[in-house]
């Protein structure tokens, strides 16, 4: 990797190993204004969330909101109490094993469309986008009779697998996007080195590509994490799962503001860990100049 | 097999280390891929193949000649013609009833679609780039942004409901700047854009963290090369940063359009179909619904076909080089410093032309 020289007008933001672009002008202010304005409005409804959820139901109807109102833990408690960890630790087990599964099939299956050879390539990965060409709702009654006849009604693991099936396109996609810009030489060199198939995948490619892993790993473990419509026809009491569970709270206690806004941020919560556990692997990583 | 095939001349640094590396292994390659090909064939192609059987079949319901209730039956093409030619038994659909509202909900599922997408892309692009500075606090935007993705849709969707209600927050903060009050879950395009507000507030991460993980491909040393070349802010924008995060970005256009073709449960909540927002999807339910099941198979099967054409219209024009491999890093790699920005751009045409 080259060494990131800092001209000291760059106003200072050229760090190493950060990709940097910057340079100072005239326009760039008003830019920035402008990114300002809308990362506020984009933001501004889960602040609103964040301050509703902590306040009392009846400050929490008021409008315009009552930014000074007493605080109050009201909606975390009554959400504690009605009982949401079987729910999140079933959508923690479906999501986590589906997000592994995925990268399991789709990592050596985007290699091979990317890099290795395979007849009908193209058409294979157009097939692997036809899962989402059929409206959800059509898929839903075939599914549910099919998971009655194997007895796998309302169980957490059928979701997983179900949740698998339904990533697996776009993480395949994606990995091959990233896949596709390994140079040769990497893969030479492993292959005068001996390395067989799975060391050249894990120790070679892995690490080159970690960002677009990562960030497939993301995507498909917050799909997972809050898909809704066959997780409410496929399970029951047992299975039950956090946005089940969530939208549930939801209708029974529709009108209560502040408990609907301390439920849905708790939900998302196991999101945020994710996403702050991706972090560092998210950018680091990549950087073609590796083989040079 | 071919594209490589193909592509072998252009690479004329490496044509014969790539060919002896793909030699001999096509059937390797094939096993990676099987297993994944199997397990998605079973799920989705029995829905596939169930959903096209039935709707050739008739609905279940009174028959109109006969006055006998009846079960099924072929019905031809007839359940078809009922949404394309809005055909209701002999004559045409009367207005009001659900074939009659097939136009309008294929027409305003694209306007979400090409709407909404065209505002996440964008939207996703610029969060991206922000994302990819180095700034104090970066961890915490960068998981931050991923909250509204994170909260299940159904109650993004209620939120939503109550931010837009008449006396809700959405008017009462555009009254502060002398706007609205709109009537933003019935009015026509008031509903319209409500539908879409929310649905760029829910899946604008969701573009950003694809395209942000795409940046990171770019080498910063074209970056610097430009700098030093005097390039423009805009100029390295566009000649550097598009065409290199290119195949990941058409990615996340192509999985959004293909998500938001299938729209149901933002507008089901939000709008309930008020002001002519009933998507193609919330037109299958109610059709489910009113106990007409082979018919809804058809349109299911209508939209399938819909969103396969997309797709397919995508890969061909929209992103050529979505499926055919990009010029790669070999030429990126030579792109060295002075001439990069012109380099780059070359390699990029030239991926689109093979």
């Amino acid at each position: 990797m080259s060494t990131t020289t800092t001209t000291p007008q760059t106003s200072g933001t050229v760090a190493p190993q950060a990709v940097n672009h910057r340079k100072p002008s005239m326009g760039s202010h008003l830019l920035g204004v402008a990114a300002w304005v809308i990362g506020l409005l984009f933001v501004s409804p889960v602040l609103w969330m964040i301050l509703t959820s902590f306040h009392k139901e009846a400050d929490a109807a008021t409008n315009p909101p009552s930014l000074f109102a007493p605080l109050s833990v009201d909606g975390y408690k009554s959400f504690f109490s009605a009982g949401p960890w079987p729910p999140i630790l079933n959508s923690v087990t479906a999501s986590v094993v589906s997000t592994v599964l995925v990268l399991l099939l789709a990592f050596p299956a985007a290699y091979a469309l990317s890099i290795r050879p395979v007849r009908k390539w193209t058409d294979v990965l157009f097939f692997f986008l036809s899962t989402k060409f059929l409206p959800i709702v059509a898929g839903l009654l075939p599914i549910y009779l099919f998971a009655q006849k194997v007895h796998m009604l309302d169980n957490i693991w059928l979701l997983a697998i179900f949740y698998t099936v339904m990533n697996l396109p776009i993480a395949i996609w994606m990995l091959r996007s990233f896949l596709a810009e390994v140079p040769v030489e990497m893969l030479e060199a492993a292959q005068v080195d001996g390395a067989n198939l799975i060391t050249t995948l894990r120790k070679i490619i892995a690490p080159v590509v970690m960002p677009g892993i990562s960030s497939a790993a993301l995507i498909c473990f917050i799909f997972s994490w809050n898909e809704l419509l066959f997780a409410r026809v496929l399970t029951g009491t047992r299975a039950e799962t956090a946005p089940v569970f969530l939208t549930g709270f939801v209708t029974s206690q529709g009108l209560f503001l502040a408990k609907v806004c301390a439920a849905s941020l708790v939900v998302s919560l196991p999101v945020l860990i994710a996403g702050f556990a991706a972090q560092d692997k998210l950018v680091q990583g990549l950087s073609m100049g590796a083989v040079r | 097999m071919s594209a490589v095939a193909q592509q072998a001349p252009k690479k004329a640094p490496t044509p014969k280390a790539r060919k002896s590396l793909n030699a001999g292994q096509a059937r390797n390659g094939l096993l990676l891929v099987l297993p994944t090909l199997l397990f998605l064939s079973v799920i989705i192609l029995y829905p596939l193949i169930n959903a096209v059987v039935i709707s050739f079949e008739k609905d279940a319901g009174l028959d109109k000649a006969t006055g006998m209730f009846v079960q099924g039956g072929g019905a031809g093409i007839s359940n078809y013609t009922h949404w394309l030619l809005q055909q209701c038994g002999t004559e045409s659909c009367p207005p009001g009833t659900l074939g009659a509202q097939f136009y309008s909900a294929f027409w305003v599922t694209i306007f979400f679609t090409v709407v909404s997408v065209a505002i996440e892309t964008v939207l996703g692009i610029w969060f991206a780039m922000i994302m990819n500075r180095d700034f104090k606090g970066r961890a915490l935007v960068r998981a931050a942004i991923l909250v509204p993705w994170a909260i299940p849709t159904a109650v993004t969707a209620k939120l939503f409901y109550f931010i837009f209600a008449y006396d809700g927050i959405a008017n009462h903060l555009l009254g502060n700047i002398g706007l609205g009050p709109f009537l933003w879950t019935s009015d026509p395009w008031a509903a319209k854009f409500a539908i879409i507000i929310a649905d760029v507030w829910k899946t604008t991460p969701f573009m950003a963290l694809l395209i942000l993980a795409g940046l990171q491909l770019i080498p910063s040393d074209v970056y610097e090369a430009a700098e030093i070349d005097g390039a423009t802010k805009w100029q390295t924008f566009t000649k550097i940063t598009l065409p290199l995060v290119k195949v990941p970005l058409m990615v996340a256009v192509l999985f959004r359009t293909l998500d938001v073709l299938r729209i149901y449960d933002l507008p089901a909540i939000l709008t309930n179909g008020v002001g002519g927002t009933t998507s193609l999807s919330m037109l299958v339910v109610s059709q489910i619904r009113a106990g007409g099941f082979n018919s809804a198979s058809a349109l299911s099967t209508l939209v399938f076909l819909l969103i396969a054409f997309t797709a397919f219209l995508f890969i061909q024009f929209g992103g050529a080089d979505v499926i055919k491999r990009p010029p790669g890093a070999k030429k990126k790699k030579d792109a060295a410093p002075p001439t990069a920005p012109a380099a780059t751009a070359v390699a990029a045409q030239s991926g689109v032309t093979p």
